[in-house]
């Protein structure tokens, strides 16, 4: 059976125990500090000492470097040598390979904003694997986003993997018939034509149907819903969250501010 | 004044020619359990729908006459309303998980969180229906990695949680073992009488002659016949208009024509036929 498409890990932590929008919010204060606060070193110092702290108090400081290794190291690398090559800044040149060059503006440019996406995915990554996306899409309800919303985040979540496995069914039925679906590049391509037409159009009939189980069971009934689910809120929640604002607001105005 | 109450009701899709249901007039008593059967093309699942409310306010397309369900009119009613007091299971149990829930008891739990039940008589009336079926061992198993007979369960906790007064289900048991249905026939007789209305699509006579209060045949959008299981599961039209019928009955007619059937009823379940063919009068004892 194919795995559910979420990176949720349970554990028991402080972080785990965070109310989701505290912890959105969390995610958010550090990104736009990130990009806002106007201290060369602030994205920095955010990637290589607050994110790691924050994995391991998450207690999943083991998952999150697999995943900064394996994914956001190299993007990071890409994106800095493309800034850094490329960047038509400064003029003393540091760094020479035939007709590229890195002047030393363009290397410290490159490097604050290879850092800046560091904390971003970072954050996003922290926040997925101590978040239960359920718990995620419940809590936002409660907090006025429409059912439908979050029904449409989480039923995609849930239904690409069963979509991926009926694919594969359906080309195990077509190789069964005799398509070749092995070989070079056209013949691979070929072979996706009489995939796409069973799964898309079977996936339409299957909307129908769905959409008819969930409205059996009142979906859009009139009704304020409740959650089988209490979500933590704590004072400890809503008192973090001021102080969050509070910092968002500081860098927000220490950029204008100081500019 | 019958608990559910069709009168001349004719439906048509918004993009067929010709009408699925055909002046259907159906009345139901609250607490009797009926089933509907017919060939395919005869309409059940539509007549599911209509009943459920889908059949108009979902699916469109013309109806006329009147369907009732408690004395409230179908016409009147919005559908998030009706389906607090009709509740829907189909043939088909992947497209019935509402993919929004990671756990099966967390599925079961959807519709009442819909609904706004609070949170603690949610978890004793999810516990409660999980045992009723007997899925509670698949509680915290994701309703992705069950077998089809096992989602059709869920499927079906899922409507009985919400304790609809009228239950219509649509081939519920058609993934499922023997054992499976006879445990599912049994949780329907149990609801019935415990005064919740049923009308149940199913092909597997013997279970409907054993459980039924009441059959319907639906053929070409119009009833049939309606009867007693065994008057109508055993009647000739059947067979003739390509109703599956008890192999019971197949035997026992064939042995009526060469006079070893001596009982005025043709049996439909094994044990019918082993005793009417037994007993005295009966044509066993040559």
């Amino acid at each position: 059976m194919p795995e559910r498409l979420s990176f949720h890990i349970k554990r028991d932590s402080a972080l785990h125990h965070l109310n989701p929008l505290t912890k959105l919010l969390l995610v958010l204060t550090l990104i736009l500090t990130a990009f806002l606060a106007p201290f060369y070193w602030t994205p920095h110092i955010l990637a290589v000492l607050f994110i790691p702290l924050l994995s391991i108090l998450g207690k999943v400081g083991r998952e999150y470097f697999s995943t900064a290794i394996r994914l956001i190291l190299p993007a990071a690398t890409f994106l800095f040598a493309m800034q850094a090559f490329f960047q038509p800044v400064g003029e003393e040149i540091i760094f020479e390979f035939y007709f590229l060059d890195i002047t030393r503006e363009s290397f410290l440019f490159a490097f604050s904003n290879a850092m800046r996406i560091v904390v971003m995915v970072s954050a996003f990554t922290i926040f997925l694997l101590t978040t239960h996306p359920s718990e995620l899409m419940s809590d936002l309800t409660r907090r006025g986003l429409p059912g439908q919303f979050a029904y449409v985040i989480i039923s995609t979540l849930q239904i690409l993997p069963q979509m991926q496995a009926k694919a594969q069914t359906i080309i195990s039925a077509q190789r069964s018939r005799g398509l070749e679906t092995e070989g070079g590049f056209f013949k691979r391509a070929g072979a996706l034509v009489p995939l796409i037409g069973p799964l898309v159009f079977g996936s339409l009939v299957e909307v129908e149907e769905r959409a008819i189980a969930i409205e059996a069971r009142g979906f859009t009934s009139k009704h304020v819903k409740t959650s089988l689910h209490e979500i933590p809120d704590t004072s400890t929640d809503k008192l973090l969250r001021w102080f969050l604002t509070a910092l968002i607001l500081a860098s927000i105005g220490l950029r204008i501010w100081l500019s | 004044m019958a608990f559910v109450n069709f009168q001349n009701v004719t439906y048509k899709y918004p993009l067929t020619k010709t009408p699925v249901l055909k002046n259907i007039n159906l009345q139901v008593n609250e607490g009797e359990f009926i089933a509907v059967m017919g060939p395919n093309g005869a309409g059940k699942s539509t007549l599911c729908y209509a009943l459920a409310g889908f059949v108009p306010h979902f699916f469109k397309g013309e109806i006329s006459g009147e369907i009732e369900v408690d004395g409230k009119k179908s016409s009147e009613s919005t559908l998030d309303e009706w389906v607090l007091n009709v509740g829907l299971a189909f043939q088909n149990p992947f497209n019935q998980i509402s993919g929004a829930k990671y756990t099966v008891f967390e599925e079961i739990a959807f519709g009442l969180e819909n609904i706004g039940v609070p949170r603690n008589e949610m978890k004793d009336r999810v516990d409660e229906a999980m045992a009723l079926t007997g899925i509670r061992d698949l509680a915290d198993r994701s309703p992705y990695s069950l077998s089809g007979g096992q989602q059709q369960r869920v499927a079906l906790t899922s409507i009985l949680v919400m304790r609809p007064r009228l239950l219509v289900l649509d081939e519920p048991t058609s993934q499922m073992d023997p054992i499976g249905t006879r445990e599912v026939f049994g949780v329907v007789r149990k609801m019935a009488e415990e005064g919740m209305t049923v009308v149940m699509v199913e092909h597997k006579v013997e279970w409907i002659a054993h459980f039924a209060d009441r059959v319907i045949a639906l053929n070409e959008g119009q009833v049939l016949m309606e009867g007693k299981p065994n008057e109508v599961l055993t009647a000739d039209l059947l067979p003739e208009k390509g109703f599956g019928i008890s192999r019971y009955t197949s035997v026992a007619r064939q042995a009526q024509q060469q006079g070893l059937w001596k009982q005025k009823q043709l049996p439909v379940t094994l044990f019918e036929a082993a005793e009417g063919f037994t007993s005295k009068g009966g044509g066993g004892s040559n």
